[in-house]
């Protein structure tokens, strides 16, 4: 489960999830969700692989929201599913999305990139909990 | 969340001027100033703004204060509307925490010799040909298009690089912060990932609350001034607001990773990841220097290329040449950077990092960065207010320079956040209350318009009062909004 919550000028990304590897996956989603209006209109039409390599699961969701970050803005990709799998030494994830397509897909925020700002990503009672302040 | 109200001290030192004592917070090594009214500050105080003004005090090197300006908001690492000073000989570091993700963004303006007379009657067909002509929103390129050695060469060489290819012309050089090339950059540094984001970005407006609005002047508060910036009552102007784009934030991006060990590698103690730095004197401190020199430079270039579609879009609209149409650079001012400046401090002169981050440089009158132009009046400061009250010009000050490193506020600062501002919005059609107000509103987002509406803002009259009157730049026109294009 994700949500977007408030911060002055810029946006937060919140989620929390029974366990590390769909923490992971709803923090992408989540941040989907800042980047288009409707998430559901993102197809899952093609597959691309992610590994990243990092030890500190804070540090480790930064990177993989600025890959995800930088795909889009490099070329032009939106995500729609994510299998992640997080070890104690990075991820791997198989991802499946498709390019922007305008007439589809209505833009909502342009997200300048996932600051370090109040990062999170603590084990609760039900599982974990992430927060992430975007740049808007 | 902390978005909980700042309970700490503010105590009352000068004109407009609040003090957090050092003592608030072990680690702070000076105390942190904040310029406002009493008004101002009852909203200042609804989040933790103030807090992040004392965390910015403990950075090593830091000089006189931890300084924030009227407009002050809750940022991430700094506030938005923050400025310090760092002095590399007492082991001063660089933030670019303290610069932002969007190096150089900033304003310029851009007079025309039309009046609202003149333009009022084709004011629907100006914004319009302005919107589907200048790219504007997320994800959108623009007509120019640059190969990375020539993205590369946009950060080393600056506007002269589009001047050169008949995209405006020298003189507009002669009227940007440091004639549009900040010197010591190194665009071999910056990594293939931002020159990429960059390439097909140079020439657009991006999102947020960038925007390109045509305003009137309605009020003159300093003829003299005025004069010589060559702004008269009724005149039409055009403001731009935007940054150096995708290669910027890029820029900041990856010297927050290499960054990320550095407080432990030099033993300081940071309170908040955001606000990573490292020694001006060291590998990752001349690096990220460089790095960052080179994307405020594509800043520079970007906002030429926006100006230079403008023109066009007018010569279009109104069918004589831009030149004709007096269309010439009034300024043009960052308010994202850091720069290597000398200041007085003690009565000693020191060169120091100024960092400001939602701030603007506001030097005097007899300073030789000043263009020659407006040296005898001081520098003409830009002020975008919200789309649908005011925007300002005012002219630098002696009494920045004492107190605030020669610095002044950057715009009104956001009173609500986006989530707020777009559930107020919610049943409600922004342009068509802008229309009845008088201004044609166009933007590429339903959220654009929602979360910049102008109640998101405070209002700049009040932020612009307290510089003003606490000396740290003074009135000189206000111009209020005919029509805006944003992302």
């Amino acid at each position: 489960m994700y949500e977007l919550f408030e911060h002055t000028a810029d946006l937060g990304l919140r989620a929390i999830a029974p366990d590390l590897n769909t923490l992971f996956a709803e923090m992408a989603a989540c941040l989907m969700s800042a980047l288009v209006e409707d998430p559901a209109s993102i197809q899952p039409r093609k597959e691309y692989t992610i590994q990243l390599s990092g030890s500190e699961k804070d540090y480790l969701l930064v990177d993989w929201l600025k890959e995800l970050l930088l795909r889009f803005e490099e070329d032009h990709v939106l995500f729609a599913t994510f299998d992640v799998q997080v070890s104690d030494t990075g991820l791997t994830a198989r991802i499946r999305g498709e390019p922007v397509d305008p007439q589809r897909h209505a833009l909502a925020h342009e997200v300048k990139a996932i600051t370090y700002h109040e990062l999170k990503v603590v084990p609760t009672a039900e599982g974990w909990l992430a927060e992430v302040i975007v740049d808007i | 969340m902390s978005k909980a109200a700042y309970t700490g001290p503010l105590e009352l030192i000068g004109c407009d001027c609040y003090r957090i004592p050092k003592t608030y917070k072990p680690g702070m090594r000076v105390d942190g100033h904040i310029y406002a009214n009493e008004k101002l500050l009852e909203a200042i105080r609804q989040d933790q703004a103030p807090e992040q003004v004392a965390n910015v005090a403990m950075l090593p090197g830091i000089q006189v204060a931890s300084i924030a300006m009227p407009d002050i908001h809750w940022g991430y690492g700094f506030c938005i509307g923050g400025v310090c000073a760092t002095d590399p000989d007492e082991g001063g570091v660089i933030s670019p925490g303290g610069v932002g993700y969007d190096i150089n963004c900033g304003v310029r303006l851009v007079r025309t010799n039309l009046f609202l007379n003149d333009v009022q009657p084709r004011l629907k067909e100006l914004i319009k040909q302005l919107f589907y002509t200048i790219p504007s929103g997320v994800g959108r390129t623009g007509k120019y298009k640059f190969d990375p050695a020539e993205t590369r060469r946009l950060m080393g060489e600056g506007p002269k690089f589009v001047i050169e290819r008949g995209l405006g012309v020298l003189r507009d050089l002669d009227h940007t912060e440091a004639h549009g090339f900040i010197e010591g950059c190194d665009p071999q540094l910056v990594s293939d990932h931002a020159v990429k984001r960059g390439s097909e970005q140079c020439g657009t407006l991006g999102s947020g609350n960038h925007f390109l609005e045509v305003q009137v002047v309605d009020s003159i508060y300093d003829e003299g001034v005025a004069k010589v910036f060559g702004l008269e009552l009724n005149q039409v102007c055009v403001m731009i607001h935007s940054g150096s784009r995708g290669l910027g934030y890029q820029v900041c991006d990856d010297a927050l990773a290499s960054f990320r060990n550095c407080a432990q590698k030099y033993g300081f103690h940071l309170p908040d990841r955001q606000l990573a730095c490292a020694p001006v004197d060291s590998p990752e401190g001349r690096k990220y220097i460089a790095q960052m020199r080179a994307a405020a430079n594509f800043g520079f270039c970007n906002r030429q290329l926006l100006m230079q579609q403008a023109r066009e879009v007018f010569a279009a609209v109104f069918g004589r040449s831009w030149e004709d149409l007096g269309m010439e650079l009034l300024y043009d001012v960052a308010h994202n950077i850091a720069k290597l400046e000398e200041h007085t401090i003690n009565g000693k002169k020191k060169k120091v990092w100024v960092h400001r981050k939602g701030a603007t440089r506001a030097f005097p009158a007899g300073h030789p960065e000043v263009p020659e132009a407006y040296r005898a009046v001081g520098q003409p400061v830009i002020i975008p207010g919200d789309m649908g009250r005011a925007s300002w010009i005012l002219v630098g000050s002696h009494g920045a320079m004492a107190k605030t490193f020669g610095t002044t506020c950057h715009g009104a600062g956001r009173a609500m956040s986006r989530t707020a501002a777009k559930a107020d919005a919610a049943g409600r059609k922004i342009d068509r209350e802008l229309e009845h107000r008088g201004v044609i509103a166009m933007a590429s987002s339903r959220f654009g318009l929602a979360e910049e509406q102008p109640k998101a803002y405070k209002n700049v009259d009040d932020v612009v009062e307290v510089v003003h009157d606490a000396d740290l730049s003074r009135r000189v026109a206000r111009m209020r909004p005919l029509g805006v294009i944003k992302g």
